[in-house]
Order: C-alpha cells, then structure tokens, then sequence
C-alpha cells in the first residue's frame, strides 16, 4: 500500500493532462472574466457563464425569485424574442440547461464548435436586453410551481429537508429552499424580477468559462465583440447576515405517510473558503464515500438499518451545514436508526479515523479529480467553481496536495468541533412520531 | 438532482438519452483552425437556417477479437486522463427471470458478494482504497459490471473483476441480507411514481411477453428467490462464450493482450441463447384505446405515459425515428414541451421516446400535472400527436431536427466509459461501426417526404395504451372518456 501511496504523490503533475497553464483567461473592460481552455477531443464547445446570485441573495417575499430569474433568461429579449433563445440554439445545433443553488445560477451551452458565433449573440443579446413578457411570466410561474410540486411528490426528502434547512439555521438566508415558498412563487412581481436583472445580471457579477474545440484569439475576438458592450453594473450589495452559533440540539418531525421513516441531519460547518474545508471534505468522504464508508458499512451492510444513507457537503460562500441522510429499513424505528448514526458519529470524535482510511479518501479525490476533467463540460464547471468558490481557478491544480496534506488529527478534530450535539439539527418525516 | 440545485430541465443535455440500452446499474450507492472570416461566412450560412455539417464523430480506432474460449475482447486506448474503464457484458438481463422476477437483477448485484479467491471485504476494500469503483447490475436484456480505475492499478484490480464473472460464490448470509433490503427498497420506490411508471407502462403493453418483466421483482418473488436459483441462473447465462469485454482507456495495446489471456484460458466453449425466442413475437395489443389507472392516495398530481408499440434496435429507420421523436418530445423546443411547458405551464417537462430491445420496443409521450389539469395536460398531448399526422413536419424544423442531433452527438461517446459502455452495446446488439460512423449520413437522408411515411408507419395513432398515476376518486370519471379503465392500487405488489 506505502507504494502506492508515493506513486499518487509524486506523479500527480505529470498525469494530469491538462495543467495549469493550459488555463487562459482575460478580463474585459466591463469587468466580465473570461477563461478558456482548448481540448479538440470532441468537435464541440462547452460555454458556462456563472453569475454570483442564488437564494442567499433573496429575502422574505421573493424566496425562489433567482431560480425563477434562471428560468426566465429563457423567454426572451430584444434581438432573439420569446421562445426564440432555444428555437435558435437548437436550430444550430446547440443545447442548453441552466442551474440556481443558494450561491451561484449557471448558464450552460453545448453546441459545434461552428456554431459558437450564434452562442455569443445569443447570451449577449440575453444578458444586455433581457424582456419580461407578461405571458411568459405567468406560464413560467405555472412551470415552477409543477417543478416543486413534483419534487415533493416523487421524494419524500425533499420535503423533510426544507424543513431541517429552516430550522437549521435562524437568520441566515441559506434557511429557505433554493425554488422558494409556494406563496412566494404565486406572488412575485414583474417589477421584483426588473430589479433582480438589474441588480445581479451585470458583465462584472459574471464569469465566463469556455472549453473545447476552440482558439483563445477566437474566443477573445468574439467576447470583444459581443460582450465587452455591456455595461457594467454597480457591485451588488454584500450579504452581511452570519448565521449566529446554535446553542443546542434541534429537532423537526414531519408527518407523511411512507413505508419507512426517512431521518435528516445538518451540522453548521464553514465555507469552501476555509482552511479547515478540505479536512471536512475529507470526512464527509469517510462517513459516505463507498461500501466500505462508516455509514454504509455499518448501518446498512452490517446492521440493516437503512436502505439508504449518505451526506452533502456542498460549496458555499458563507458557512453552511454538513448533511447526512438515512432512509430506514422495513421495520426499523427513527429513534434506532438515529442512534446508530450518532454512534459512528461519536465513535470518530472519540477515536478518529486509521491512515488507512485517510489515504483511501485522498485516492478517491484524486480520482474525482480525474472524472472532473474527463468532459468539456466537466472541465468548465470545475474551473467555474474553484474561481468563485476558492477565490483562484489554479487551486483546481494544488486540490490533490491540499487534500493530501491533511492528517488524521485535524480530521479528528474538526469532528470534535463541529459535530456535537449542540450544534446540529435532527428531522425525521414518518407516517407518526414515534412515542406520541 | 442535488437537493440545493434546481434546473431549467429534468434531465440535462439531452431529454431522450435514457432511451438506449436499457442496462441499469443498481444505485446501490451511488480541428480545424477558425479565421473570424470562415466564421463570417458560417453566420450568414446560419440565418438561413441552413443544413449544417458539422465535424464528423468517428469511432476512435479499436481492436475486436475472440479468445479461444469464446470470449470477445475489445481494446481502444483513450489517453486523456490516466484512467481505464472495463466493462463486462452478459447475456443475462430479466427476459430470463420466469416466474423469479427479479432473479436477473439480484444475480447480477450478488455477483460482489465474494468469488473463489475474494471475499466481499477485500473486494470492497481494495477497489474502495485505490480510489476506484465496481458496479454490477441487470436490465432488461443484458446485465453488466463495470470497473473504473487509475491506469498503474490495473495489476491489482483486474484479477479480482476476472474472478467476480468467473467465480462467484453467492454466500447465503449475504443473499439473505441483500433480499431482505430489496424488497424494503421496492416499497420505497412506490414513493415515487415517476420511478415506477414505466414498469406498469412496460406490463401493460407486453403483458406476457418478458420484455414486460419488472427489472427488479416483486416483493413476493424476491421473497422466494433461494441461493441456489441464484447459482443456477449465473451458471446458464453467464458463459464467457456469449459475454464480451471492452477495455478503454490509458493503457498500451500491445501488452494488454497477453494479460487477458491468462485470466480467461481456453475452455469449452458452450452455446446458449442470447435471448428467449418468444421476444421475436408480435406484439398484441388488444384492439381500442386502454386506460390503467395506478390509484396513490396523496397524490397531488397525475404522472402518465400515453403510448404503444415501439421499433426494435435493428429497424433500419431507427436514426429517422430518432429525428422525428427530437421534434415531438426529444428536446427542449419539441412540440410536446412546447405545449405542455411552454405555453401552458402545466408541467416542469413533457418528452416521448423509443425505447428499443433487441425484437421489440414501446413508443410512449409522459409527463405528470397537478391533479386538478390532468385532462387538460393530457388532450393537450394527444392534439400533439394528432397534429403529427395531419400537418407533419416542414423543411424548417426538419433541419433544426438534424442540426441538433448531430450537434449533440459527439458528446453521447466522451469518455472511455461511455465508448466502453457503447462498445459493449454494439457486441450485443449486433452493430458495426457504421453505427457511429454513418451516423451523419443517416440524419442527412431524411427528407420532409420520408418524415411524413414514418409517421405513419411507427407513432402510434390507434390502440393508445394510458398509464396514469394519481388520485383516482379525483380523476377516474374524468379519464374515463379515453378508454377502457383497470384499476390498481400503488400499494399492490407487482405492477
């Protein structure tokens, strides 16, 4: 195994195929970045465009209104009128999808690299001229409130987990779902979605991402173009909420009639930013990654507990929570379930993990690593999140020695720290609340 | 999808890829240099809407060949990043299964529970600690297993994978146990109709038929299944006679040869059928339009598929059925969507599709509406498919159509495990290269006139199958006007 271990650390640079200067990137006068990076693998193009907006920049009353927003960016602006964005893209053999999480909402477009011309005109026109059509608002909202409703009704998680989220945390806005409160989604305005636009959709709140079949000049002639018209925007306001410390143990109990009782814990944990991310990213890999995980190992190989376990650790800006989540085996009750769970949790804090076990983590980062890079579209939305979530794309390259710098003490203690009792909230959904 | 992200669309890039093979790996856990001229000229082409010819996808070069045990191996060397994908194929997917529902797909995942010289531990444990992933599973017609890793742990790993297809142990204590979550995580799924749709779809349409056989059982057969069944089944359908491995990735062809060999020496090779013979029937369908009503008592909205007999992977009209399906519900811009989504907002997503087997297939539309629409979505998709018949299709959506397809289609065989996965297809399917390679040329041959002929010989017109999933005292009276009504309730076993 200790050969093995070498041959991870030293040959990393060198098996790696695309490095770090292979990474171009510019800045345009409006203050759009843009980064590129070639690979004529496949004669194609992935162009993601990352905007710094997502549900942590909502309030009470437009809850949802960013994921809303996304969808609207679809119906319509000056040149390229309703429905025309996706008849034109698809048209030139283009596709397109879009995603808004609490922190970012991503733009992603796949086409031929011939046809890239038409991209850029298209999320110009987009992005500078943006229309709100009256019709299209009110169909859209109908989309929306089908793309909720069908959430909860295919996935009884998905219910309990806005519900842990709202309680999880008191003043901070990552607490409500990223598509909003039903009321919220049947009563924003035209005017919200006017200011959103305006406040969030400029060219200096937007990084540009671009790999495959292209030239850097080619790109660059393009984004001068197209983009650099735009004007830039005043910076948005900061969000200044911190998330104040929990101080003691919370629980939420939903009611829904399901075979099997579904449980659900969130411990505050810092940012993507944080030095103490990589030890809990590792962590987070121990308790879940693989059949040979603690939690999959005991609770659902040895034990037969759940049918179903895993975590969620997911990049954010401001600190966030470490999720873990179980769904129980027939005939197990929550109370048992959630006892097993706290006792693999306990059972680190108490003893840490072996060396072993760490080096198995770091093994599957690298190799996450290596899937990341496999695609165009992997590639662009890597190079997105390190830029926006770690400040510098080029820590994309140093992540396989940040992670293997990490040691079994500080995982140990970060466990210590930030999975007490204290500081974590429990939801269980079930058909009744066991003991009432 | 992530709990904390929502998307524009259901199902990424491209809405109708989950229609190929119908392989499902058990989630167990989880060149040319452009001048700005030359793209002038291609904008001004584009506003006429052009045709496009795009750069050609070709299948990266490979090499086929049959060991003495009959065993097909195929090797393609990828060296974009340092790692190999092989995948294994046998036929053996849940057309077998007989009264066992469910024997195929537990075979296939009992297959890591140990072999001669492993136990389920140290499998786990190595391919866990290099970082790498093994993942068995059955479909409908073939079960799998696949293995990831980096290049230099190819020594370590791949004695173990060659033991898993030879040598499985099937050990009680660990049947017992898998048996037993199984059939909680049937109920489970109930949970979702949108997770158990087209297992009542596919019952409905082929009835008797084993293409209608549920993948992973019923709660009652999956009860039944003994270790012995599960030794008999690996023992008839897994000979390396009929199986085929695909080795991709970053290695070196030429030493790769020998290794192989010396784990899968000459035997005797035994004959068996890829398939049962009775799939190759005629599929019946009672004549007049049928109505299965799938009761969920919370449901808040309906899930359906509208639907009828399919294509089998071999027509030779596949590539312009696939055109046609693009336009009706294949993309984002498709009528379907269009009508359901777009214009209306009665649903997150509206599609259809093709699902192929190797002598059959169904053809069907879905989408799911708040209970309270479910007329409204589905007369709404019905005037979709009628309007395909009477107006058919125009030269300008036809070509938007071949655009998109061949705009699309490089990124379908990326990675070395998606060419691993379709080299294995073309094994058992019978296909040759011009599969990939001729690709192009099939989407440019269809014409406004042949769209209009395959219409009418393969989207169903007549005889509509329904399946819908919802509350049934809030929607029975109202469905009743598209056909025949059965009922069911959700919490039945089997579907």
């Amino acid at each position: 195994m200790k050969k093995i271990i070498l041959l991870l650390l030293f040959s990393f640079p060198l098996l790696s195929q695309t490095s770090v200067e292979d990474i171009k990137s510019f800045t345009l006068e409006n203050g759009m970045r843009v980064f590129v990076l070639e690979d004529n693998s496949i004669p194609n193009v992935a162009m993601y465009f990352f905007y710094k907006v997502g549900s942590r920049n909502e309030y009470p009353g437009i809850t949802g209104i960013s994921h809303f927003f996304e969808h609207m960016m679809f119906n319509g602006a000056k040149k390229y009128g309703p429905k025309e964005f996706d008849r034109v893209m698809e048209a030139n053999g283009g596709s397109n999808n879009a995603y808004t999480s609490q922190n970012l909402t991503v733009y992603q477009d796949w086409f031929p690299n011939q046809t890239m011309e038409v991209m850029f005109d298209l999320e110009a026109d987009r992005i500078q001229y943006l229309n709100f059509d009256s019709i299209m608002i009110e169909s859209e909202r109908g989309v929306i409130l089908s793309e909720r409703s069908t959430g909860l009704e295919n996935d009884p998680m998905e219910e309990l987990w806005d519900e842990v989220q709202a309680t999880a945390f008191t003043a901070h806005p990552y607490m409500w779902p990223v598509i909003g409160w039903e009321s919220d989604i049947k009563n924003w305005t035209k005017q919200d979605l006017e200011n959103y636009f305006r406040t969030y959709y400029a060219p200096n709140n937007c990084v540009v991402v671009i790999t495959g079949d292209v030239k850097v000049d080619w790109v660059k002639s393009l984004s001068e173009k197209y983009f650099t018209t735009i004007p830039s925007g005043p910076k948005p306001r900061d969000i200044h909420t911190v998330e104040p410390e929990q101080k003691g143990e919370k629980r939420v109990f939903v009611k829904r009639d399901v075979p099997s009782p579904y449980l659900l814990f969130a411990y505050h944990v810092p940012q993507a930013s944080s030095e103490e991310y990589y030890a809990l990213d590792l962590l987070e890999s121990i308790l879940s990654a693989g059949r040979t995980s603690r939690l999959y190992k005991s609770i659902v190989d040895d034990k037969q507990l759940a049918i179903d376990i895993g975590t969620a650790y997911w990049h954010s800006f401001d600190p966030t929570v470490m999720w873990i989540y179980a769904i129980a085996n027939q005939g197990v009750k929550a109370e048992d379930l959630e006892k097993a769970i706290l006792e693999e949790v306990d059972k680190l804090i108490a003893e840490g993990v072996t060396s072993d076990e760490l080096q198995k983590v770091k093994n599957q980062k690298l190799m996450n690593f290596y899937h990341s890079m496999e695609t165009i579209s992997g590639k662009a939305n890597t190079i997105g999140s390190y830029e926006l979530f770690f400040g510098d794309y080029k820590k994309l390259f140093s992540a396989p020695e940040d992670y293997n710098r990490v040691t079994r003490e500080e995982i140990q203690q970060v466990t210590q720290k930030y999975f007490t009792q204290d500081n974590r909230t429990i939801g269980i959904l079930n058909a009744e609340e066991e003991g009432k | 999808m992530s709990k904390n992200l929502k998307c524009k669309m259901e199902d990424g890039r491209r809405i109708q890829k989950s229609d190929n093979l119908d392989v499902l790996i058990h989630p167990i856990i989880h060149s040319s240099i452009h001048t700005p001229k030359g793209i002038l000229w291609t904008i001004i082409l584009l506003m006429f809407l052009s045709s496009l010819s795009f750069a050609q996808f070709q299948l990266p070069e490979y090499e086929k060949y049959t060991l003495p045990n009959g065993l097909t191996v195929y090797l393609m060397e990828q060296h974009e990043v340092p790692l190999v994908y092989i995948n294994a194929i046998f036929p053996a997917g849940a057309v077998w299964d007989g009264e066992q529902s469910g024997l195929a797909a537990l075979t296939a995942e009992a297959l890591l529970f140990g072999s001669k010289d492993y136990t389920k531990d140290q499998i786990e444990q190595t391919f866990d600690f290099l970082g790498a992933s093994i993942s068995s599973g059955a479909g409908t017609e073939a079960a799998q297993v696949s293995i990831s890793f980096m290049k230099d742990d190819f020594e370590k790993l791949f004695p173990i994978f060659a033991d898993i297809i030879k040598n499985p142990t099937f050990p009680q204590i660990e049947i017992e146990k898998r048996k037993q979550r199984w059939i909680a995580e049937l109920d489970q799924a109930r949970e979702s109709p949108r997770s158990v749709i087209r297992n009542y779809f596919n019952k409905f349409i082929f009835r008797e038929m084993p293409y209608g056989n549920p993948i992973y059982g019923t709660k009652k057969s999956v009860e039944g299944i003994t270790v012995d069944e599960l030794r008999g089944f690996f023992n008839l359908h897994y000979p390396l006679s009929n199986a085929c491995i695909a080795i991709v990735g970053d290695f070196a062809n030429a030493n790769m040869k020998a290794k192989i060999e010396s784990f899968f020496p000459a035997m005797p090779k035994t004959e068996i059928a890829l398939l049962p013979d009775e799939l190759r029937n005629e599929v019946e369908l009672p004549s007049g339009n049928r109505v299965l009503l799938v009761n969920k008592d919370d449901s808040r909205e309906t899930t359906f598929m509208i639907g009828g007999k399919g294509v089998a992977w071999n027509n030779p009209d596949i590539v312009q059925i696939d055109i046609i399906n693009t336009i009706l519900g294949g993309r984002f811009t498709s009528w379907l969507n269009t009508e359901l989504r777009i214009n209306s907002g009665l649903t997150y997503g509206a599609r259809s599709g093709f699902p192929h087997y190797k002598y059959n297939g169904t053809f069907y539309a879905y989408s799911f509406t708040g209970t309270e629409n479910t007329v409204e979505a589905i007369d709404l998709a019905l005037q979709v498919l009628d309007r395909l018949h009477k107006e058919g299709i125009n030269q300008e959506t036809l070509t938007s159509a071949k655009n998109y397809i061949k705009g699309q289609f490089p990124p379908d065989y990326e990675t070395s495990g998606a060419l691993a996965d379709l080299l294995t297809t073309m094994f058992f399917y019978g296909l040759d290269d011009s599969y990939i390679n001729d690709f192009e040329k099939n989407v440019d041959a269809m014409t406004v006139e042949k769209a209009k002929e395959m219409i009418a010989k393969y989207f169903p017109r007549e005889n509509l199958q329904f399946v819908l999933i919802g509350k049934a005292d809030e929607i029975r009276d109202m469905v009743s006007k598209y056909g025949k009504v059965t009922e069911k309730s959700i919490e039945e076993d089997g579907f």
